[in-house]
């Protein structure tokens, strides 16, 4: 097999072609990184401009009980009862959205993952979902991974159209990405043995689609996975797009080594996350959307991904719990006007959207576009 | 007046130095004689000539008698193939080298680097013409000059020692260089010998075709040498070469005393023209990209218009030309604020405590300090970065006496002082800035950090931190150091409210004053940190602007070798992005810093940090001291 050439594969990419694995693996080794960068540009300026979306939205993790024992994960207790252990009750956790409604704060999206908790009945999960739209009926609920969902039908025995049916009825108006982590099975076998398989994660996808929900899509880089097991991973994902059209927004996930069993491996360095986030753009050229998640990139490289294909920066983001509980030291929360700032500062265009990318607000509702002083006598008020 | 006496060699290798003055340029104001390099050297000690093309060792053992001719050399970066160690047995079983006694730079460098190898070889000097014939047996010789053409391809064992060299200490060698007796030469004549130069550059082919002509041999391998093993310029990684030796040399006792390189004033170099019609940002990136000079209007043009990833690509080509082996380098040093007592009171300074604060002032005591220094050097520590506060408390004496106590009880350099610090220090004592650079250097100063430079404009230097010295100030203090052979460095804090044209402004002093000393080793720019500080700023210090800003400074920059990248305040993440951005240098591996970190920064990394993301990022790591000389793998 030989290694296609940068400038072959720049062709394909310039003549819309599906890229290869062998194209993939060539882009991960390939020695110049803004050229990459500079190549999933385009192909993130042809599909969004300068445009880059954020919206605001609220984290809520329910409980942190977990059956499965995956090895790159800092957030999960196995037991209840455990010290760090917890289980929301439903007013614990609609409190959360009463205080934002309280606060006047226009969020759009809750979003929910939790562990894969044995002891909590199915209607604990839907009466979560009919209490938070009871409180607020327009909020967009994006709730429970393809893992949680795929352990929902085996524990209470119902296929995984009915789980997804009666999860809609409460409320659920999509699925997040998560817990795709790797596909290989190699990988998966040594790091979520007890985590379902490929196959059943994509099912999940899949049968959603079916059923005219849309979904997010995820990888989990730098445990020890190959280059080639990535691009695998992504040729998966395009393949089930293909089929459906139902994912909108794929998200890379750098693996953070505090708290957990990988202690030992150091987390992806900038170069490497920046490279995945334009190969991810590269190949995934059947899904529209590409998302820095600064909470996990750090705000810094989150921006600087702006350049390198990602167009969507995830939102405001209110208590989030699993990557700082890995050792994230970013905020817990960034205000709309601040995520305004650096997608101004980075030249780019902000645009608040909704879950399923409708235009929430644009241009001067987003507050005049000033993104520096540049007049030295008033930027300076020295506060003495 | 009396016309300039000068001796040149007449090696090839010297003819391009030489080919304007042959040619009758400056005929009325130098006269040109012809004589062996060691012979030049000995004629200039006797006074019988005011300028000499010398071997570099000869200016070492005259040092401080001597000056040397700004932006001229004759030195490698790689093989130079006049410059060879040559036998019949390898040199690892050589027990005997003859030298030739035409050339003492060469046989510096032969025997600095068979010490470092653990070799121990007798040396004996023999004349020139003699030294091929002593090639026997476990005789090893070293050929220089012409000679060496012919004597490469009739031994088995052949050393190039500029190769040599450059693989070592990962500079430039430098041979020969224009010297002379303070005074001898001012800068209309300095002038005169560039241009005799810039000349012979352009003559190349012609030099080759008649050396081969006279000398029969193939012009074109002539040519080849004189184009691609030798540099001809005498720029900031030739002077770190150039320090290297005498370090190397001084540590082995082939010389006695410390030793700088120290230049004639340079002549001020003319403005750049102007280009009259408008270039695209393409051309101008592909130009810049090339080695060509940024007028300022190119650079504001590209600041506010070059897409962000075209700049930095620009940036990395630039950088891959001047680093091409993609090693990245970082030192291990430890940052030490001597004192935070300080009467400047900038309103970005979290760290300063006015002289009358009678509770939080502190100077370290030579206890605290020791133990500093010593944890150090335990932890592979190099050098220490000594900064502090502007104390009136301590005269010149206190920092003579602490950097004598230094070097006589620790091996570290020390990098210390940043401009603001040595001002106050003349302003206390009432001395000139020269005088207290050199009492600082005669007590043990090694180089001298690039701090404070914030941005070299009076306009934003007034705002944010009246009491500072102004921008020819600071730049004053760089060309006392340079002039007197100190290494330093030079820095610039952005985003206090400086509209672009600031920021290219201390570009442009920055690459005009490097144009006249070549005192520079690298360029560090990073964001105001300002959480904690009076200063409330909203301006724009995002990694986005950090990285085009960074990109800017390595295509304005284009005579500072090196640039590097500040991951102590963006994060390690940026700081590696930075390295595709023209960065071939990721820092220090920091022991202690203060400042920074009381605004904000946190970030700490050690050595194997440093260079997992130095290798993740496509490079291979390589220590290095102040001067960029790369040390052996700790």
């Amino acid at each position: 097999m030989t290694t296609p050439s940068f400038a072959a594969i720049r062709d394909k990419v310039r003549a819309a072609e599906p890229l290869t694995l062998e194209d993939g693996v060539a882009l991960f080794h390939h020695p110049n990184l803004l050229e990459v960068g500079a190549l999933a540009n385009e192909v993130r300026e042809r599909l969004h401009g300068d445009r880059t979306y954020f919206n605001r939205n609220l984290h809520i993790n329910a409980t942190n009980v977990c059956e499965a024992s995956c090895m790159f994960c800092s957030f999960a207790r196995l037991e209840p009862g455990k010290p760090g252990a917890y289980t929301m009750s439903h007013d614990e956790a609609w409190g959360k959205l009463r205080a934002r409604v309280a606060a006047d704060d226009p969020i759009t999206e809750i979003h929910i993952v939790n562990g894969l908790h044995p002891g909590l009945p199915f209607d604990y999960y839907t009466e979560l979902l009919a209490g938070l739209k009871r409180i607020q009926p327009s909020i967009h609920l994006k709730a429970f991974t393809a893992v949680e969902i795929f352990y929902f039908a085996k524990k209470f025995g119902m296929p995984i159209a009915d789980v997804i049916a009666k999860l809609r009825a409460a409320g659920l108006d999509s699925l997040p990405g998560g817990g795709a982590e790797i596909f290989a099975p190699r990988v998966r076998r040594k790091i979520c043995d007890d985590k379902c398989t490929a196959d059943e994660w994509l099912e999940v996808h899949r049968v959603a689609h079916r059923m005219g929900l849309r979904s997010n899509c995820t990888m989990l880089y730098g445990t020890i996975e190959t280059v080639e097991e990535r691009v695998d991973h992504l040729l998966r994902l395009r393949a089930l797009q293909d089929e459906t059209g139902g994912f909108q927004t794929f998200i890379a996930l750098a693996f953070h080594p505090d708290n957990n069993s990988l202690m030992k491996l150091p987390a992806p360095t900038g170069v490497e996350d920046l490279r995945t986030y334009a190969v991810a753009r590269l190949m995934l050229h059947n899904i529209p959307h590409i998302k820095a998640y600064w909470i996990m990139l750090g705000i810094k490289t989150a921006q600087t991904a702006l350049w390198f294909g990602a167009d969507d920066l995830d939102g405001t983001v209110q208590e989030e719990k699993i990557y700082h509980m890995a050792g994230a030291e970013t905020p817990q929360a960034m205000s709309p006007a601040e995520i305004v700032r650096i997608i101004r500062q980075a030249g780019r265009t902000p645009v608040e959207r909704d879950t399923l990318y409708n235009v929430v607000a644009e241009g001067a509702a987003l507050g005049p576009d000033k993104p520096y002083r540049r007049d030295v006598r008033r930027s300076l008020e020295v506060v003495s | 007046m009396s016309k300039l006496r000068v001796a040149a060699v007449s090696f090839l290798n010297a003819r391009p130095i030489t080919h304007g003055l042959e040619r009758g340029l400056g005929e009325d104001r130098i006269e040109l004689s012809f004589d062996l390099p060691a012979r030049c050297a000995d004629r200039l000690e006797r006074g019988e000539i005011d300028l000499g093309l010398v071997p570099t060792a000869s200016y070492a053992a005259m040092a401080g008698e001597l000056r040397i001719v700004p932006g001229i050399a004759i030195a490698g970066f790689g093989p130079v193939r006049t410059v060879l160690l040559v036998g019949e047995v390898p040199w690892t079983e050589m027990r005997e080298i003859a030298l030739d006694g035409a050339s003492r730079s060469s046989a510096m460098m032969l025997r600095l680097l068979t010490r470092e190898r653990g070799l121990a070889p007798r040396f004996r000097e023999v004349p020139h013409d003699d030294v091929l014939a002593a090639a026997r047996g476990t005789t090893g010789a070293l050929v220089i000059g012409d000679a060496g053409f012919a004597a490469a391809d009739r031994y088995p064992h052949v050393v190039d020692l500029g190769q040599a060299w450059c693989e070592t200490t990962g500079l430039p060698f430098v041979n020969a260089v224009w010297a002379g007796r303070p005074g001898a030469v001012g800068p209309a004549e300095v002038a005169l010998l560039q241009q005799s130069l810039a000349q012979g550059l352009a003559a190349r082919g012609a030099i080759a075709r008649a050396f081969a002509e006279a000398q029969g041999g193939d012009p074109a391998v002539y040519e080849a040498y004189l184009t691609r093993n030798i540099r001809y310029t005498l720029g900031a990684e030739e002077l770190s070469g150039l320090s290297a030796l005498f370090d190397r040399a001084r540590a082995a006792g082939l010389i006695t005393r410390a030793v700088r390189p120290r230049l004639y004033e340079s002549p001020k170099p003319a403005a750049p023209a102007r280009s009259t019609a408008p270039r695209s940002v393409d051309a101008l990136l592909a130009d810049a990209a090339g080695g060509g000079r940024l007028a300022p209007d190119d650079a504001l043009r590209l600041y506010a218009d070059a897409p962000t990833l075209e700049l930095g690509a620009a940036a990395d080509q630039r950088r891959r030309a001047l680093h091409p082996d993609d090693v990245v380098t970082y030192i291990i040093d430890r940052n030490v604020n001597y004192t935070n007592v300080c009467v400047t009171r900038c309103k970005f300074c979290n760290f300063y405590r006015p002289p009358t604060n009678k509770t939080d002032g502190y100077v370290l005591t030579r206890e605290q300090l020791a133990q500093k220094f010593q944890e150090t050097v335990d932890l592979g520590g190099v050098q220490i970065l000594l900064q502090g506060g502007l104390n009136p408390k301590l005269p010149i004496g206190w920092y003579e006496d602490l950097f004598r106590w230094m070097k006589a009880n620790f091996p570290l350099a020390i990098h210390g002082l940043s401009p603001e610090e040595v001002r106050y220090i003349a302003e206390l004592e009432g001395m000139s800035l020269r005088e207290v650079i050199e009492r600082l250097i005669a007590a043990g100063l090694d180089s001298i950090p690039g701090g404070g430079a914030e941005i070299l404009d009076d306009e934003i230097r007034y705002k944010i931190s009246p009491l500072k010295c102004s921008t020819d100030t600071w730049l004053d203090v760089m060309r006392e150091a340079h002039g007197l052979g100190l290494r330093t460095t030079a820095t610039m804090v952005f985003g206090f409210g400086e509209e672009p044209r600031h920021i290219v402004s201390h570009f442009e002093r920055l690459r005009a004053l490097q144009d006249e000393t070549a005192g520079f080793t690298a360029f560090i720019c990073w964001p105001f940190q300002a959480e904690g500080t009076r200063l409330k700023l909203h301006d724009d210090t995002t990694a986005m602007r950090y990285l085009r800003i960074f990109a800017l400074a390595r295509l304005y920059l284009d005579n500072f070798p090196s640039l590097q990248v500040s991951w102590p305040t963006m994060g390690p993440e940026v700081g590696q992005v930075g390295l595709r951005f023209g960065g071939n240098d990721f820092g220090s591996a920091m022991i202690e810093e203060n400042v920074v970190s009381q605004a904000g920064a946190i970030f700490k990394l050690g050595a194997p940090d440093i260079e997992r993301y130095i290798r993740a990022a496509g490079f291979q790591p390589r220590r290095r001291n102040m001067r960029y000389e790369r040390l052996a793998a700790a």
